[in-house]
């Protein structure tokens, strides 16, 4: 799975800790999905979706190995 | 009605809040402390060897059973892998330690019977590897 997030969240202007506040985790975890370490769940994704005011697809993509 | 499964998962989902952390610690040290201690003293009563096990053991459990500071799903993943890990390497470490024991104890040194094997050496293994590989995984996260 790879994912664009960081770039989602430069466009909002938001920073690792700002994000994880907003979806209630904490920074390590967004670090580690930014960082395809860590894949999250579907309630994390639609989160996120919400933050970014985007569908999951948008920023989420299957790589060649899922 | 909550069917068996819901109850399961209710029950894996159990967790202490995290001041526990801090005091299950504090429990653990001043129980191994004490055990350290007793060592040095001669007629050490076997009552009090079994409480002290039996209190480090719950120690070990409330530290594995505490909420970490932030505990989101990544932590919550992160502590199952621990707790697979350690119940693995804890069935080897049953299944390897008794004939390491023998070889050691008939070949290397002489013939002893004092080749105990205990509950309390696979459990309180089990519990600190899990807590090893939970803050490892933590660490690397």
């Amino acid at each position: 799975m790879e994912n664009t997030i960081k770039v989602e969240r430069a466009i909002l202007d938001l920073t690792q800790d700002d994000l994880a506040k907003k979806i209630g985790v904490s920074r390590q975890t967004i670090n580690s999905i930014e960082a395809n370490r860590y894949v999250p769940s579907t309630v994390l994704a639609l989160k996120l979706s919400e933050v970014f005011g985007k569908p999951v697809n948008d920023f989420f993509k299957l790589s060649k190995d899922d | 009605m909550d069917c068996e499964r819901t109850k399961i998962e209710k029950w894996s989902e159990f967790q202490l809040p995290n001041v526990w952390k801090l005091r299950g610690t504090i429990i653990c040290l001043l129980i191994f402390g004490i055990m350290i201690a007793l060592k040095f003293i001669d007629n050490e009563p076997l009552w009090l060897k079994d409480v002290l096990r039996k209190g480090l053991l719950v120690g070990l459990l409330i530290v594995t059973l505490s909420k970490e500071k932030i505990e989101d799903e990544m932590v919550t993943t992160l502590r199952f892998k621990a707790y697979t890990l350690a119940f693995i390497m804890a069935v080897m470490y049953s299944l390897i330690q008794p004939v390491a024991d023998y070889i050691v104890n008939n070949f290397i040194y002489e013939a002893s019977k004092h080749n105990d094997f205990s509950y309390f050496q696979v459990l309180s293994f089990m519990l600190i590897i899990q807590i090893m590989f939970f803050e490892i995984l933590k660490r690397n996260r």
